[in-house]
């Protein structure tokens, strides 16, 4: 790729990114919210009313995913909560609004004076000034805030949405006010050391465009103007089907909008860059990452790369937090890809998941009843890739070492053989040494001494040979 | 065609409810069987304004609007309709899963299914799994309709699927919805149906109903 911004570290390389500058490899923003809980072992409950659990959720997701930013806490909830909404709390996701204090009408005037001193919002900034402290000149630091008309539907309810056909003044008042507040906790975020500021406004996927920019947009225009005023970046994130927004989401002025599985990637790719935004998505929370393997996560991986295009300034990421108890393997997975192109093109390789194919007419040798010790090296292809071409003339330099009869094969899953040898000897990882159809040295090149020996420990099982190590 | 049924039709599509519970109550005065309101104006305007929302040419607000409308009629007409012994054709009970406590999709499809002639037993927001088991048995449901909102629930309507397969129940089919809800999901989960909104919900309703 041409005209590269040279990065130093993650954080440089998003928000490069989200400038739509281009970026030597694609960044990757986990939004871990309540799994950082699971992370350090406490509930839902305990991580979001704690600046320690929250700190400390951050600190073990940047170590294990890493990840080039996090948002430090995922709850659409915090500021409601200060505003008079009753919480209903659970152990495994966050807390949901159970009242809606302006239910009856629309005095704001009478609900709590807002402040960010307030609340639990104390806890997560103070998480976010340790997170920076700690990691975050490495890892850029989104401060999530509840977006307009989400708040304010926390506040007044569903009625929000039947009062947008009145032709009062009320339902703009109460966007304006919740605007306000947005405005509030975006500075105090950036001032905590927040680098981005994403605006989560999930209801936008439940209104039509009409409605989006009559009411929302010129909201979030006076959100994300501040957020820029202040030194920020500013992104959109809206969860659920916002297909039919995607336009006017970015005609706003942020400068990045971030999507969920229900939109096509590839359509926000396009509207996105006619734009000149930056844009965000859409690993599957949770039929892949959530109940998925890790060759359900590569695919899926290869899919939202290959739909995001090759044009500057894609982030990947799931679409909205991760549930709690997503599988850490997966999100490590993520993460391996992200870092290593070359697992990329192996991921490429996976046969489909619903493919029916058990490669009966492919026969693999009867390992017991062969004479010499069969190593099969399982590659993408050793004539392309450089940890295949190592780990193969690994294999060979150590055959022809061993003093016993031994031979030794790539086989390229690039071809439908290699796929069938892949999958009957159970191969985990590629590259792969297997030793008479045993998976020996996965995604490893293996010290010499180690692989002859295990040529040895075959040639012995099967009573050839004697090993010279 | 009787003039008060369109205009009562039209009243439904664009939620005009004071006029929609007028023209009603005109209907029932000139004499108009009030099944016959209900399937020939109510229903139909329902399901125009259903067959927009599914085109993408209106949104969550119009259906809320045109639902309330409806429902305005509907108080006028359910006591009609029970003295006039009237019996829905299938027997649902909806809730959102535990841990949710969205209820704007889950509203929609249960106003979408009694104009569809179901009888719906709602068991509003944040439902403990063994509620829609007990609600299906008791009400002899068989459908059950659970809906979600947030990515982080959806392990709780799994598991209710799960438990409403364990508990004996043969008759009683799933159907899941909600934004984050996809036809893969569903499938992963074992529901017999999936539907993306809420107008899509009754076809699909009648569609696993008949399987």
């Amino acid at each position: 790729m041409n005209n590269l911004t040279p990065s130093k570290n993650g954080r440089e390389l998003l928000l490069c990114a989200l400038r739509c500058q281009p970026v030597e490899r694609t960044p990757w923003v986990p939004f871990v919210g309540v799994h950082g809980g699971a992370l350090i072992g406490v509930d839902a409950t305990a991580h979001l009313q704690s600046a320690d659990h929250i700190f400390r959720g951050l600190r073990e997701a940047a170590k294990r995913y890493r990840p080039d930013g996090l948002p430090v806490a995922f709850d659409l909830q915090l500021e409601a909560e200060v505003l008079g909404c009753a919480l209903a709390w659970a152990k495994e996701t966050p807390p949901s609004v159970a009242s809606h204090p302006l239910g009856a009408d629309y005095a704001t005037q009478k609900l709590p004076t807002f402040s960010v001193d307030q609340g639990r919002i104390p806890f997560v900034l103070e998480a976010t000034r340790r997170a920076k402290a700690a990691f975050g000149e490495e890892i850029a630091l989104y401060g999530v805030i509840t977006g307009p008309l989400t708040l304010a539907l926390h506040l007044r309810g569903d009625d929000l949405l039947l009062d947008m056909f009145e032709e009062t003044d009320e339902v703009p008042e109460l966007l304006a006010y919740c605007t306000e507040i947005a405005r509030q906790m975006a500075e105090a975020y950036l001032e905590a050391g927040a680098d981005v500021i994403a605006v989560v406004d999930p209801m936008v996927s439940q209104i039509g465009p009409h409605h989006f920019e009559e009411f929302v947009a010129p909201c979030l225009n006076r959100i994300f103007d501040h957020v820029r005023d202040c030194g920020g970046l500013s992104s959109l994130f809206v969860c659920g089907n916002a297909t039919r927004n995607l336009e006017a989401m970015c005609a706003t002025q942020c400068d990045n909008i971030s999507i969920d599985e229900n939109v096509n990637l590839a359509d926000l790719a396009r509207v996105a860059q006619a734009h000149g935004k930056s844009f965000g998505g859409n690993l599957k929370l949770t039929v892949v990452l959530l109940l998925g393997d890790e060759d359900d996560t590569r695919r899926d991986v290869v899919r939202a790369l290959d739909q995001a295009g090759t044009a500057p300034g894609f982030v990947l990421a799931p679409g909205c937090d991760l549930p709690y108890a997503v599988k850490t393997a997966n999100l490590e997975t993520v993460a391996a890809l992200v870092h290593d192109p070359y697992q990329v093109e192996v991921a490429r390789r996976l046969p489909a998941k619903d493919l029916d194919d058990d490669f009966a007419d492919i026969a693999i040798p009867e390992y017991g009843a062969e004479k010499s010790v069969i190593v099969d090296v399982v590659t993408l292809d050793s004539a392309g890739c450089a940890p295949c071409a190592y780990i193969y003339s690994a294999a060979m330099e150590a055959a022809r070492a061993f003093e016993g009869p031994v031979s030794v094969h790539e086989r390229k899953i690039t071809g439908r053989e290699g796929l069938a040898y892949m999958k009957k000897l159970g191969v985990s990882a590629i590259p792969s040494i297997c030793v008479d159809g045993q998976e020996r040295f996965a995604s490893i090149i293996p010290d010499r001494r180690e692989l002859i020996q295990a040529l040895s420990d075959a040639a012995t099982a099967k009573g050839t040979g004697r090993a010279s190590p | 065609m009787n003039q008060n049924l369109t205009l009562l039709q039209s009243a439904i599509e664009a939620g005009k409810r004071k006029d929609a519970v007028a023209l009603t109550r005109s209907l029932l005065d000139e004499g108009m069987a009030p099944l016959d309101v209900v399937e020939q104006a109510l229903v139909p305007g329902m399901s125009v304004i259903g067959e927009k929302f599914k085109r993408n040419e209106v949104f969550v607000p119009e259906m809320l609007i045109a639902a309330r409308a409806m429902k305005e009629c509907m108080v006028l007409l359910e006591p009609l309709l029970v003295a006039a012994g009237v019996k829905p054709k299938h027997t649902a009970v909806i809730g959102t899963v535990q841990g949710d406590l969205h209820d704007i999709g889950k509203n929609l499809v249960a106003m979408m299914l009694k104009g569809a002639n179901f009888a719906v037993h709602d068991l509003g927001t944040n439902v403990p799994t063994e509620k829609f088991v007990e609600a299906a048995r008791e009400h002899g449901a068989e459908l059950v309709c659970l809906s979600a909102l947030l990515t982080t629930t959806m392990p709780a309507m799994r598991e209710a699927v799960g438990v409403i397969r364990a508990a004996a129940l043969p008759k009683v089919k799933i159907l899941v919805g909600g934004a984050p809800i996809t036809q893969e999901f569903c499938n992963e989960i074992g529901a017999d149906g999936y539907s993306p909104d809420a107008a899509s919900a009754v076809d699909k309703a009648k569609e696993v109903l008949s399987a």
